[in-house]
């Protein structure tokens, strides 16, 4: 397999995973009491963005939090464009994104990771499942939900993991006071830890009950990308299902140039979505992140994204 | 352009065999009994909306009542985290199956803050409701008891305001009866002997967060008398104006 260079439209896809990744986190930040009773303003925006949320708690509730009406903004986006929500705006896809970068490096290991495995219809199933428990009103998508499932395993484990370990590290560094000559390392050390305490650290240690069973599947899922690409937008997000109903006749198409093509499995192997790019039939737009790896990777010029609607009979 | 969105239209109506998701109809079988079968063995059990009245279901101030409750909670935790007391935790078995990683307080971690709404300020989807602070001030989340085993003025003739010292509500919700008891010692002598007024008591539960007696508090909260379940109540006047809030 050939590499080729990354193309511009990688670089601002992962441009915008990062703004939004820093955007949840400054979000996260912001919920707290701040400065007096009042929390950061749209703390909760990523779930007025999220379809899943409105319609389970309306099938469940029979009402709608007026906020969470944005979501629609998304599902026409998705409607028209196919599933960019995933690969563009998503901070748990990008996170997911990140951990299969340190999937296996073999070009045979990356194929097979990354191809379309029929067990991706799971998370249609599960989108199913849920949405009926919701209509008898019973409402566990948040088990599920991506959004739900970030904030919570962040607010309750890797936030109060994260806070105890930076105050141990400087505590450490403070109390041991190393000093190279004359230049003691706290004179650099405490302005940074000033720093992260005003804006970063919480006021005091959270701690929270029963957290090793968020935990498990929290990093768990993480770590399953070592074994499949963004294994939870695969195999699991309903999310990830509903956007695939909605986007799965989008006006983006992936055009495989069946001439140029050798069939060597670039395209495969740096997919996101296991959307099988490869195929003479044409891809499979409800699997698509339209993450462009694909046209980057193919070393014959033989994928490209486009306006269009190719493939099948017109 | 039109052209293109003609061709999508004719495209989104008779798409190509690759657009198919293909979902098998066992799949969707299995899929929906699971839901389905959930749903069902989670709202029959004993646990399901709170039927057994458990003492420590208590949710925040300004929830909805706990059927309403469990349809709209997604269990994300940004109460959890805006909980400036870190007195709300994700449940356990507490609310049943069903309210797995819902949020409870826990008042020996934190308590609820009288001058604060936070959690409903940030709830994605009002399954706790956005209420003024003023309003908020006025809800009941539950009720606190003195435990006379334990509490000090009972237990041990020992003088021990902490409780009332903290009680945030304008009158305060802990009253005192002055009594006279004998010390280990054979003597008499006056103690303060702490009790809580039912009506009002907003269940905040910083009494039993502050009380000394660190493992088993000598005061504590349980849901009872939340204004959020008519049918939780111990007084008979808040049955008379019928519970619950937009009475």
């Amino acid at each position: 397999m050939a590499r080729s260079r990354t193309i511009w439209p990688v670089w601002l896809r992962r441009l915008s995973q990062t703004v939004f990744v820093l955007l949840f986190l400054y979000l996260f930040l912001q919920t707290v009491y701040h400065p007096v009773n009042q929390a950061g303003r749209g703390v909760d925006l990523f779930f007025q963005f999220d379809p899943l949320v409105l319609l389970s708690s309306w099938l469940a509730s029979h009402q709608i939090a007026a906020g969470l009406l944005f979501s629609l903004i998304t599902v026409a986006v998705t409607l028209l464009a196919g599933r960019w929500f995933c690969g563009w705006i998503c901070p748990f896809g990008a996170l997911h994104n990140l951990f299969s970068c340190w999937r296996s490096r073999r070009a045979k290991d990356r194929i097979a990771s990354s191809a379309y495995s029929p067990w991706q219809k799971s998370k249609y199933y599960i989108l199913f499942g849920l949405l009926l428990a919701c209509a008898l009103g019973l409402n566990l998508t948040g088990w599920f939900d991506p959004f739900s499932f970030l904030f919570r395993g962040t607010a309750l484990v890797a936030y109060p993991m994260f806070d105890d370990a930076t105050k141990s590290a400087f505590g450490w560094i403070y109390q041991a006071d190393p000093a190279i000559g004359r230049f003691h390392v706290t004179s650099a050390t405490e302005p940074v830890y000033e720093v992260l305490r005003r804006h970063v650290l919480a006021t005091a240690q959270p701690h929270f009950a029963g957290t090793v069973l968020i935990a498990l599947l929290f990093f768990g899922m993480l770590f399953l990308n070592l074994h499949r690409t963004r294994f939870w937008c695969h195999f699991v997000c309903p999310l990830g299902a509903l956007l695939g109903v909605v986007g799965k006749n989008p006006l983006v198409q992936i055009q495989r140039n069946e001439a140029a093509c050798n069939n060597c499995g670039a395209c495969v192997a740096d997919c996101q979505g296991g959307a099988s790019p490869e195929t003479a039939g044409g891809f499979k737009p409800s699997e698509c992140f339209y993450c462009f790896n694909c046209e980057s990777a193919c070393p014959h010029k033989a994928i490209k994204i486009n306006v269009l609607v190719a493939g099948g009979k017109q | 352009m039109t052209n293109v969105f003609f061709r999508w239209i004719k495209h989104f109506f008779r798409p190509p065999e690759a657009s198919k998701i293909g979902v098998t109809r066992r799949g969707v079988i299995i899929g929906g009994m699971a839901g389905i079968g959930s749903a069902l063995l989670i709202r029959s059990s004993a646990l399901g909306e709170n039927r057994t009245f458990s003492p420590e279901l208590v949710r925040p101030p300004c929830s909805v009542a706990e059927e309403e409750f469990l349809s709209k909670c997604i269990r994300c935790g940004e109460c959890m985290k805006v909980c400036p007391t870190n007195a709300l935790q994700p449940a356990f078995t507490e609310g049943g199956l069903g309210g797995l990683w819902t949020p409870i307080l826990n008042m020996k971690l934190g308590y609820c803050e009288y001058e604060c709404n936070l959690c409903s300020q940030v709830c994605p989807t009002q399954a706790i409701k956005r209420m003024a602070l003023d309003q908020k001030k006025q809800v009941k989340i539950g009720m606190a008891f003195f435990d006379k085993n334990r509490c000090l003025p009972y237990a041990s003739a020992r003088t021990c305001i902490v409780c009332e010292e903290h009680c945030p509500t304008p009158k305060k919700a802990i009253w005192f009866q002055e009594v006279q008891v004998m010390t280990p010692e054979g003597s008499l002598t006056t103690v303060k002997q702490p009790h809580v007024n039912p009506t009002l008591c907003t269940g905040c539960g910083i009494c039993e967060n502050k009380c000394p007696i660190s493992d088993r508090r000598g005061v504590y909260v349980t849901s009872v008398g939340e204004t959020r379940n008519p049918k939780n109540q111990v007084l008979l006047d808040s049955y008379a104006d019928g519970g619950g809030y937009g009475n």
